[in-house]
């Protein structure tokens, strides 16, 4: 048989290799005006050897061809999808499948087997037909399931059909090639459930995608700990902290060999060393979010209907983890490890620094807290003020939140003043400097947040003050001042939706809808706390109050499709409405008792 | 609970031009795969179903330059006056006449010429309105204005003001915004100087093209002006500040690959030793999350971050799509009118976090 042996068969072999060269190392060096010019030779070339194969008798001879011919039609499908005619690429891909049908699951087909299919996926997927797409990747993924399966022996890669005996790969090498075909059917599959919104599926695929990647060494560090990283926050919202947790140990373990590697260029550039040092904040940016998630999914938890820890809540849900802890061994990572044995066990004690259960009470939240608080520390390293303004912004807001659910767990309420404290002074030193021109949206937030916290805090100041025989002058100057600086932080906060006339807007934007409404029914009811022992001044701050009451009263009246936005806050201000009237005219009375 | 805030939407107007020389208009509408309904509507004959889409503006092919200015940029220049930022987009395929809208006839440097397009137009009216505010105001008011022009090229940022400088890098200043730091800002004290400085740079970035193997038709360039005005009323001295961005996009057919469109998997066949798509996929999932709090690792492209303040908040945004009238053209003007609709719901969306619990008392 002439293309079987003899210097015949050199030539083919030589040319199928100069054809593969042509079409994935020179083919992208070719020029903007003739962009396919490598395909193209690649293509004549692939031609000339499927013309060069002769056609053979029968039996073994006969099959070994057909797998030939399937690897030139294979060659030449993707060369024609590379080149955008889908239809001819289809052809070639579908005669490439019909001729190795019979012999999918034997070793030296089952691989080209399975490129095929991908490339039959990426095809229709050219034509936005993802459906189709889908099930040719599905069957991808079964046959390689069958034949790992039914044989497992390394099979053979499909370039290796125009090799000489010699030339042949090892097993091994045969085995990383399968191995990342099949990786690549997974990576598609996962694009294709992102497309149909599976994102359950798409999220598992990912996740087996870079745990394989891992398995067989194909990976990027640094890229592979940011995919990681990024895909624990999908975990994040889906409350799955375990996973979560297991994803950014990950991340952090593959980083660290990132910055061991030594660059193939010693001369490292300065650029270079920024960037890794910022996905290194990237990555801590991740952890502060997951102990942030992990300490507000317990607060919720564990809160009563005014937002106070509830003690039952706790002893129950204690008690609820003492018996799940008992037969935790079983149903424990149902999540895909990452890594063989070695990263593995870095993983894990990456994992032992910080839980992943709800802490319950304030001991384990503290502990959660302070891991969180040193990534902020370790983010803050890089995202500097100078230079990266909205990202540090963002650190400190998580830091102050932070504190904030951290004080949920504080019982003493002294010491719960000094955490708002802190998250004051945090975002207070950052405000005063901010250009809302450039920083419009990320300055409301931090005037309600300040609001809000001083709010909070003299909450706190009168509670503490109700269990004194009697408030004295310096708790009362303090609940005032408190009470004036959250009035003056939403009033800035108000402030900002004028226009550039000052005027304030007749009808507010649908998303600053709520927020605004409610900065206007705190104010009245912070008029309403302030503490006076004069009676005028008393009767001013009512009428102050009254007025804001009313402004949201009539508003809602105005455009009743603002009720549902504050639905609560509307029904006791009408209620507010409807007594300081009354309030007000028992304290005139009083003021001038001869009227 | 959390609630977001959101900037304006951005103005998107169409503008479609003549077909090219050689395609006979008398051969009917047989050539053209779309027409203008009116000067909000246009319908894209596709099939089976024509498509009718609405814009903030159509202009048609008689439109003339001056009334596409007046209709896109006056308001944003007088909004610059009045202390605000302002951008002006165009976006589409190479030769639907970004250029031409944005500069005028590319054979002419002359900046007086009766076709020039809505940059030189911006300036003028600029300095028209500084002048007026100026003799307003007597000697009470000053002006200062500045300029920069940076092209955007594969990530990277190069200086067209200064051909010799090294790639540069985006910054935030607290009190300034965002920043190239290290572009060289040339003042500026009319109109024909702003419009030399801008074919200086134009040109600069021809050179660069052909002497460092990058096309412009796949880089970004972004003419910024900043003006700044000092008030004295005696003895409190008011100063104002605010930026105008000019931008030139990338040729929309480039950018097939990144995200017009949607359902394309992302091969990797060639790629050695790693999926980078992968990350895209991931994020894509992280986006769908239900406001809870996250961190997402992959940072916005360079233009996205550089036009941060142009998307939403205190900004003026308008983009011009401009699309190609002929029949071929149909997918790149399809593909061009889909990405405008989009672009007119892009808000710079911002939570602020509220807590009301154990308040309401």
């Amino acid at each position: 048989m002439a293309a079987a042996g003899g210097s015949g068969w050199v030539v083919v072999c030589e040319k199928f290799r100069t054809a593969r060269t042509l079409s994935t190392v020179e083919s992208r060096k070719d020029p903007e005006t003739e962009p396919y010019r490598s395909k193209y030779s690649a293509r004549a070339l692939l031609q000339e050897v499927k013309q060069l194969l002769s056609a053979a008798e029968d039996g073994e001879e006969a099959r070994l061809l057909a797998v030939r011919r399937a690897v030139l039609e294979y060659e030449l499908g993707v060369n024609h999808t590379d080149t955008e005619e889908l239809s001819a690429g289809e052809e070639h891909l579908q005669r490439c499948t019909q001729l190795l049908e019979p012999h999918r699951l034997s070793p030296d087909c089952v691989s080209l087997y399975i490129q095929a299919q991908n490339n039959l996926g990426i095809l229709w997927s050219l034509r936005d037909e993802i459906k189709t797409a889908q099930t040719y990747l599905e069957s991808a993924e079964a046959l390689y399931n069958q034949y790992m399966k039914e044989d497992g022996n390394p099979p053979l890669d499909p370039s290796e059909h125009f090799m000489s005996e010699e030339e042949k790969i090892t097993d091994q090498e045969r085995s990383k090639r399968f191995e990342k075909a099949y990786t690549h059917t997974l990576y598609y599959l996962a694009q294709v459930y992102q497309h149909l919104e599976m994102i359950e599926k798409a999220a598992q695929y990912c996740h087996t995608t870079l745990k394989r990647q891992l398995e067989y060494c194909g990976y990027h560090p640094v890229e592979w700990a940011l995919n990681a990283a990024t895909l624990s926050q999908y975990y994040l919202s889906k409350q799955c902290f375990m996973e979560a947790r297991h994803c950014l140990a990950a991340a952090s373990v593959i980083f660290s060999q990132a910055g061991q590697v030594p660059s193939a260029e010693d001369n490292e550039t300065e650029q270079d060393q920024q960037d890794l040092r910022q996905r290194k904040a990237e990555i801590a940016r991740c952890w502060i979010k997951y102990c942030l998630n992990l300490l507000q999914s317990a607060r919720k938890l564990l809160e009563d209907n005014i937002g106070e820890l509830d003690p039952d809540r706790q002893l129950e849900l204690k008690a609820q983890r003492k018996k799940e802890e008992d037969e935790k061994e079983k149903g424990r990572k149902k999540a895909v490890l990452f890594g063989t044995s070695d990263i593995c066990d870095s993983v894990l004690a990456m994992e032992e620094k910080v839980s992943s259960v709800y802490p319950l009470d304030f001991q384990e939240a503290r502990e959660i807290f302070l891991v969180g608080q040193n990534y902020v520390l370790e983010a803050k390293e890089f995202f500097q003020v100078d230079g990266y303004v909205t990202d540090h912004i963002e650190i400190v807001q998580d830091h102050s939140a932070l504190f904030k659910v951290l004080a949920f767990f504080e019982e003493d309420y002294e010491r719960r003043c000094k955490m708002h404290k802190r998250r004051l002074d945090m975002l207070e030193s950052i405000y005063v400097d901010l250009n809302p021109q450039y920083y419009l949206l990320i300055s409301r937030q931090l005037q309600f947040e300040l609001a809000d916290t001083y709010y909070e805090m003299m909450d706190l100041k009168i509670a503490i003050g109700n269990r004194l025989e009697e408030l004295d002058s310096h708790t009362i100057k303090k609940i005032n001042s408190l009470a004036q600086l959250a009035i003056k932080y939403y009033e800035l906060f108000l402030d900002s939706l004028r226009n550039p006339d000052r005027v304030f807007p007749e009808q507010l934007e649908e998303d600053v809808l709520r927020p605004a409404m409610v900065a206007k029914f705190h104010i009245a009811r912070l008029y309403g706390k302030l503490i006076t022992s004069d009676s005028k001044k008393q009767l001013e701050n009512m009428q102050t109050s009254l007025e804001y009451y009313t402004f949201l009263v009539d508003y809602c009246e105005k455009y009743p499709d603002a009720v549902r936005a504050v639905e609560t806050e509307l029904e006791l201000s009408k209620e507010m409405v409807g007594l300081l009237p009354t309030r007000m005219e028992r304290l005139r009375a009083k003021l001038c008792p001869f009227i | 609970y959390s609630f977001s805030v959101e900037g304006d939407a951005i103005k998107v107007y169409v503008r479609v031009r003549p077909p090219s020389e050689g395609m006979a208009l008398s051969d009917g509408d047989q050539g053209l795969c779309l027409s203008v309904l009116s000067s909000k509507t246009i319908r894209l004959h596709s099939k089976p179903e024509p498509k009718t889409f609405t814009f903030d503006y159509v202009a048609n092919m008689e439109t003339t330059q001056e009334s596409v200015f007046s209709s896109v940029a006056k308001n944003i220049v007088e909004s610059c006056m009045n202390g605000y930022n302002g951008t002006i987009f165009a976006y589409g395929q190479t030769g639907s006449g970004k250029t031409f809208t944005m500069m005028g006839p590319s054979d002419s440097d002359n900046f007086t010429h009766s076709l020039r397009g809505v940059i030189p137009r911006s300036f003028e009216y600029l300095f028209f309105l500084i002048e007026r505010e100026k003799e307003k105001a007597g000697n009470g008011k000053s002006f200062l204005c500045k300029c920069s022009f940076i092209e955007i090229y594969n990530e990277q940022i190069f200086d067209l003001l200064d051909s010799a400088s090294p790639g540069l890098f985006l910054r935030e200043h607290i009190k300034k915004g965002v920043f190239v730091d290290g572009a060289v800002e040339q003042v500026l004290s009319s109109a024909a100087e702003a419009y030399q400085v801008l074919t200086m740079g134009w040109r600069n970035r021809r050179v660069a093209s052909t002497s460092m193997n990058r096309e412009s038709s796949r880089s970004h360039a972004v003419f910024t002006i900043t003006v700044e005005s000092m008030e004295k009323n005696n003895e409190v001295v008011n100063i104002r500040s605010s930026l105008l961005n000019l931008v030139d996009l990338a040729g929309s057919e480039r950018q097939k690959d990144t995200h017009t469109e949607g359902l394309r998997l992302k091969e990797a066949g060639n790629i050695n030793r790693s999926l980078s798509c992968l990350g895209q996929v991931i994020t894509a999932l992280v986006d769908v999350g239900n406001g809870k709090q996250r961190h997402v690792c992959y940072r916005d492209s360079k233009l996205t971050f550089l036009l941060r303040d142009s998307l939403g908040g205190n900004a003026k945004t308008c983009i011009i799509a401009n699309v190609h009238p002929g029949s071929k053209c149909f997918g790149e003007t399809l593909s061009t009118l889909n990405f405008a609709q989009r672009a007119k719901l892009i808000k710079n969306k911002a939570v602020v976090n509220e807590d009301t619990q154990g308040n309401v008392s």
